[in-house]
């Protein structure tokens, strides 16, 4: 029984990693955290669904569309909104990011409506494993964050954009001058937290189903994490969220299925009030 | 069409004052508070439980009390901390009542709600009468409050707290306490979208926690933004032509024989969002900024040229 449990918090941490992590390499560049995580996984989700359910490709095929057009649309509202008031204060940033949280997730819901939708997979039977049971669908997403993680590690301390992804966020007037042009990295940044998240958004909606709430449902959550591992640390982002998972599965042995969401929310209380600057990072007190 | 404007006008009574609250915290003190809609909705539930035995003025004393309290409680927990973590924090609480709300239903009727709310005076006045009594009872409401916001943004109180906005490391150095100062604001603006709760409950008589989503909060947002940061009168007229242009819509569905309900509903919040988007890009002060106060205004000498 707790060790299902544990099994199952780590998968739903494992699902929480990849929009935790998308979060936290946003605020290292830009410096606000983005309160359109939730609506751009909901976006990268619906994307792949009209690629895969309307048009007919394979889940795979159909999630590499989902990720263009939403790398797409992150780009383009870096540009047209978040490069125009980067140096207006991040509180202004967070505005205009729920700004265009409500702008895609009504998107999503003036085209297709509030009834949930599915991708077209094969329902599978469970594996059974020294009494444990855990769906396919657990399996592809541990898998897949697990290969993301470690590409994204790779992408950020083994390459040259990784390289100048860590000096902008390190200190970007220093990488102006080195010649790495902030505007270039900041869409490159977008583009990658939009394709986490469309990935996110693909393994939640297998997990559950595609509406136009879905990523808000993770929000705090997502947010739980990021702090708990310190804004700002993608390391830190990724054990936060296995963290999260698991002491949300761990609650429901406690507490009623439907309030596992306070625990996140408490977590974020308890932290900031004992240890502000997360397990890995940054601080969080003003004077 | 005079139903329709008095709707309308305890519709923009109830976001004005959300939106004075959220002034009053986050225009005049510099705190933002993503969690609007978490106090009116439990304004909303205290006087919703407590109008029938308390008679409604305590019922709505007793909802500014419960969602000041509220607002303590948090603003004492996390006012030390940057804006950013602020921000989550508040929306955490936010979306953390409405779990509440829907789960505790022992108390709080879940996913039905509570039915029946008595209004005030509805003994006194004939029923016939009451669709006119309601909009002047919400726009005395907003008049009072205004007033009483007014003067206290006017008074000492209202001047630390500016400072204390504008730069915390100076306030403190002048002897202001910044947390206390900080608190009271943050209790301050809680009360008042607490009232706003008690006048949601008594317009539609009838509450359930769907009808406390994050809009509310985004149309307080806006309203903020588009009267301009710290400006109780930019509020008022910011709320009005939010809530007028957002009403507005519904002729749309006339207009369009194509879009649903739920398609009405989406192309409302998303228009909230690009409106939100367009203020911040282009008219970032709003229409009506805090008068700026110069060294000038009090010494005519001062060479001081801004």
């Amino acid at each position: 029984m707790l060790g299902q449990v544990i099994v199952n918090g780590l998968v739903t941490g494992l699902l929480l990693a990849l929009p935790s992590l998308a979060l936290t390499i946003v605020f290292g560049i830009l410096k606000f955290p983005n309160f359109a995580v939730g609506s751009t996984l909901t976006f990268g989700a619906y994307g792949t669904w009209v690629a895969n359910h309307l048009m007919g490709m394979p889940l795979i095929a159909a999630a590499v569309v989902g990720s263009l057009v939403t790398a797409g649309m992150a780009i383009l509202s870096d540009k047209l909104i978040f490069e125009r008031l980067r140096d207006s204060g991040s509180i202004t940033l967070l505005v205009a990011s729920l700004g265009l949280s409500l702008v895609l997730e009504n998107i999503c819901r003036f085209s297709f409506g509030n009834a949930t939708r599915d991708f077209d997979i094969d329902i599978a039977r469970p594996l059974r494993w020294h009494g444990l049971r855990i769906n396919h669908e657990q399996m592809t997403t541990a898998i897949t964050v697990i290969i993301c993680v470690v590409v994204v590690q790779i992408l950020l301390h083994a390459s040259p954009l990784g390289r100048a992804m860590r000096a902008t966020a390190d200190n970007p007037a220093l990488a102006a001058v080195r010649g790495i042009e902030r505007n270039t990295i900041s869409h490159i940044t977008w583009a990658l937290a939009a394709v986490l998240l469309t990935i996110s958004g693909v393994l939640a909606g297998m997990d559950r189903a595609i509406d136009p709430l879905l990523g808000w449902s993770y929000q705090i959550p997502v947010f739980a994490a990021a702090i708990l591992g310190g804004l700002g640390s993608p390391i830190g982002a990724v054990v936060g969220a296995l963290v999260i998972g698991v002491a949300e599965e761990l609650s429901t042995l406690v507490l009623p299925t439907n309030d596992r969401q306070i625990v996140s929310f408490a977590v974020i209380l308890v932290l900031l009030l004992v240890r502000t600057q997360g397990l890995f990072g940054a601080r969080a007190v003003r004077k | 069409m005079i139903v329709y404007l008095s709707t309308l006008a305890v519709l923009v009574s109830i976001a004005a004052l959300v939106g004075l609250g959220l002034n009053f915290q986050w225009g005049v003190a510099g705190l933002v508070n993503f969690g609007v809609v978490g106090f009116v909705a439990l304004g909303a539930y205290a006087t919703a439980l407590t109008v029938s035995s308390l008679g409604w003025v305590l019922a709505m004393g007793l909802a500014a009390v419960v969602s000041a309290a509220a607002s303590t409680i948090l603003a004492f927990l996390s006012v030390r901390l940057e804006e950013d973590y602020l921000a989550i924090v508040t929306i955490g609480f936010g979306e953390i009542i409405n779990i509440l709300l829907l789960n505790e239903d022992w108390l709080t009727g879940g996913a039905l709600g509570i039915a029946n709310i008595p209004r005030p005076l509805a003994s006194v006045i004939p029923a016939a009468q009451y669709d006119n009594f309601l909009p002047l009872f919400a726009i005395g409401l907003v008049a009072a409050t205004f007033l009483v916001l007014e003067m206290l943004v006017r008074s000492p109180l209202g001047r630390a707290l500016r400072a204390v906005r504008d730069d915390p490391t100076v306030a403190s150095a002048l002897g202001k306490p910044v947390l206390v100062l900080r608190i009271k604001a943050f209790a301050i603006g809680g009360a008042v979208m607490g009232v706003a709760g008690s006048l949601h409950a008594f317009y539609l008589t009838y509450i359930d926690p769907s009808q406390f989503t994050s809009i509310i909060t985004a149309y307080a947002f806006m309203a903020v933004i588009l009267g301009g940061r710290g400006s109780n009168l930019g509020l008022l007229i910011g709320s009005c032509t939010i809530i007028s242009l957002i009403e507005a819509t519904r002729f749309l569905k006339d207009a369009l024989n194509i879009v649903d309900g739920v398609q009405l509903f989406a192309l409302r919040l998303g228009l909230v969002g690009v409106g939100i988007i367009l203020l911040l890009l282009l008219r970032p002060q709003g229409l009506f900024p805090e008068p700026r106060k110069h060294v000038r205004d009090f010494f005519e000498d001062s060479r001081e040229s801004n």
